[in-house]
């Protein structure tokens, strides 16, 4: 052990520790916005919303429930069942419409939808900050290299992350459906040529995003006050995470994901005050460097 | 082709004209227009601003108005963006042609109505920017601040940690306005009244950033004896749950400025953190007086929840409105504003003036560390100080001194 200090002094040890399990949140919320962005070219704007939604689902199950630990685990799987609910009325409404038009409309289109979920989180939740109590399992810390406290939920989320990224990567390359949605991606007139109902894989990978988007909501929950406008933070990050890696390239997701929060965590120990400034450093200098983001993108 | 043309002007002149005249002649009514942000994180806070304030026009519409007049308001979302917050002003005094303007919880929003009440000579009640500009360099005869502001915060805070043996700080906060201006008047002041304080480190956040552990973990390698946590709103709830998780507050004492506000602590029921060093100018248990308990109660009784700080600056901004018509004796805005200034109210928190140098709120600051009581289904805080306003404002000289 002592050998490993030498090389990886215990602080940064820790605070990569810290930074993977910020990594999880963001991973499963861009990859769910990558998908959408690499098989239906929808850059979805209302994607942080749903993840607010999520968030709010899971605030309520979590209450009705008793704000157990029971609560906690519907919450994780009623929340993002929801959302997905929620997004399917949504792409059965309007989006299967709209998916010939050009993406500046499909952009403007989901910013308003972000808008309206907005106000309907509102109408619905109210503007008091909620709260979803971490369950009795996870709650307290270990401590790390160093003796410094790593929450136990935190490492919940480091367990969580590769499971939805293995579980993606099933669907996305053993599955049917998966290996249509990546034919679509390349080319959507012939796999529709080929008599499969387009449309309908679509909306499946529609809501297969949006449900990440809402598990994504469900996961943050305990750890931050559910609140309006928490949409709003995420999405940008998304977004750029999204571009880093690769326009609709899940793994590139991943990696943008883990350079993203890396760079934050560590950013913090080299130089706390700006700290801030260093993921979205990362950001330039990929993009300098490598323009189409890092992996292959699909578009 | 002229046809359409003469269309077109005629829905110009018709429009023109529906800008121009206020929607109600409603001679018999006093009207505050409130600007204020209705959507985002920052709602929790204007909600209570809004109902601490028609529960007091509530009561004194209730007794018959003032001078015989009821008082009436209209509300506009200015969705935290100061530019929005300008138009909507204009619209309020041109449109609906109101009385007063009151809001804003966006300082840059506050100061640019100002700015514009300034101008049209139209007074303008501030409920919860926290901007010491307002008052401060920015000051005018028909702005008044009925809330705290970040210098009084910097100014009571440092007085209180100064007493505590701490040397070695650390600084954290969330990277907007309010964060570095309070997390800088802090520090300043504490520094004015014990030299030898250290700063490790200082760390920033964004606002609303979801997971604080880096920040955490960051601040407590550093080893410091204190941590100043400088964040506002949602941030504040944040803050706490990731201090519980990693059980800091028995590791080094904090400090954050609404820790033990009831707004921050009732979303967390008994998942905050005990220990947490915090200050507020309200809280609804705290000071026990029959003032405040009448409050409470009525409050409860309309709202079905307790009063958060903002509720207090809604409520005595409503009483400040409708005493200073009285004492004015008619709907005068010189009048009021020279009623105004100077003008003592029997508040929930005892007498509030509001000077008249500076249109400034004497409000009291209070401390104390958040702690589990039985009774309540959330922490409360323990062990309170007062800090009265006297003690603890900068002087008239000190505020002319900037306006210059």
């Amino acid at each position: 052990m002592d050998f490993i200090y030498t090389i990886f002094p215990p602080k940064v040890l820790s605070q990569v520790f810290v930074g993977l399990s910020r990594t999880t949140i963001l991973f499963i919320v861009s990859s769910g916005l990558s998908l959408i962005l690499g098989v239906l070219r929808i850059p979805n704007v209302a994607h942080g919303s749903l993840y607010m939604i999520g968030a709010f689902m899971a605030f309520t199950i979590s209450k009705v429930f008793g704000g157990g630990d029971i609560g906690f685990w519907l919450a994780l799987i009623g929340a993002p069942l929801g959302v997905a609910l929620v997004s399917l009325i949504a792409e059965r409404g309007v989006f299967q419409f709209l998916y010939e038009r050009e993406h500046l409309m499909l952009l403007l289109l989901t910013f308003a939808f972000s808008l309206v979920f907005g106000d309907l989180v509102k109408i619905v939740w109210g503007a008091e900050y909620k709260s979803v109590p971490v369950p009795q399992v996870f709650q307290g810390f270990v401590n790390l290299f160093g003796g410094l406290p790593f929450p136990l939920y935190n490492l919940f989320l480091l367990i969580v992350g590769p499971i939805v990224a293995v579980v993606l990567w099933l669907i996305v390359n053993k599955t049917k459906i998966g290996k249509i949605a990546r034919a679509a991606a390349v080319d959507r007139e012939m796999v529709g040529a080929v008599g499969i109902n387009v449309s309908w894989v679509f909306a499946i990978v529609f809501v297969i995003g949006c449900l990440l988007a809402g598990l994504g909501g469900a996961l943050v929950a305990p750890t931050v006050s559910v609140t309006l406008g928490m949409d709003h933070t995420l999405i940008i990050e998304a977004f750029l995470i999204v571009i880093m890696g690769g326009l609709g390239n899940i793994w590139g997701a991943l990696l943008g994901a883990l350079i993203f929060g890396l760079s934050q965590s560590l950013g913090i120990l080299i130089w706390s005050q700006f700290g801030i400034v260093f993921p979205y450093a990362a950001v330039i200098v990929v993009l300098l460097f490598r323009p189409t983001g890092l992996l292959k993108s699909t578009w | 082709m002229k046809k359409s043309l003469f269309f077109v002007t005629f829905l110009f002149v018709l429009f023109g004209l529906y800008l121009v005249c206020p929607l109600s002649y409603a001679a018999d009514t006093i009207k505050v227009g409130i600007i204020d942000t209705y959507s985002g994180p920052a709602t929790t806070y204007t909600q209570d601003v809004l109902d601490g304030f028609t529960l007091a026009i509530n009561q004194i519409n209730a007794k018959g108005g003032v001078l015989g007049r009821k008082i009436v308001f209209v509300t506009r979302d200015d969705k935290f963006k100061p530019d929005i917050a300008l138009s909507m002003a204009k619209e309020l005094v041109l449109r609906e042609r109101v009385d007063i303007l009151m809001g804003s919880t966006n300082s840059g929003g506050a100061l640019a109505i100002s700015d514009f009440a300034k101008k049209e000579k139209i007074p303008f009640i501030v409920t919860d920017a926290k901007s010491d500009k307002i008052v401060g360099e920015k000051g005018h005869r028909y702005v008044f601040n009925a809330n705290e502001n970040t210098m009084m915060i910097g100014k009571a805070t440092a007085r209180a940690l100064a007493k505590k043996p701490y040397v070695k700080y650390w600084i954290m906060g969330e990277d907007y306005e309010f964060g570095h201006a309070c997390a800088e008047a802090i520090w300043n002041n504490l520094k004015a009244l014990k030299p030898n304080v250290q700063l490790l480190g200082q760390s920033w956040r964004k606002v609303g950033e979801v997971d604080l552990t880096p920040y955490l973990s960051g601040a407590l390698q550093a080893g410091p004896d204190c941590i100043i946590s400088a964040s506002g709103g949602g941030g504040v709830v944040n803050f706490l749950k990731s201090v519980k998780a990693m059980g800091l507050a028995q590791k080094v004492p904090i400090y954050q400025h609404y820790a033990t506000d009831t707004l921050a602590l009732a979303p967390l029921g008994l998942e905050a953190p005990e220990g947490v060093m915090g200050s507020s100018s309200y809280h609804f248990y705290y000071p026990n007086t029959p003032e405040n308990k009448a409050f409470v109660e009525e409050f409860r009784k309309v709202y079905k929840k307790y009063p958060g700080s903002t509720a207090l600056y809604g409520y005595t901004a409503g009483m400040f409105i409708a005493k200073a018509y009285q004492k004015a004796g008619k709907v005068d805005i010189e009048w009021f504003i020279d009623a105004l200034e100077g003008l003592v109210i029997d508040s929930p928190v005892g007498k509030l003036e509001m000077r008249a140098c500076d249109h400034q709120v004497t409000l009291p600051m209070y401390y104390g560390v958040t702690k589990k009581v039985p009774g309540y289904d959330f922490l409360v805080g323990s062990d309170m100080i007062t800090v009265p306003g006297k003690d603890y404002l900068p002087t008239c000289e000190e505020m002319m001194k900037l306006r210059k």
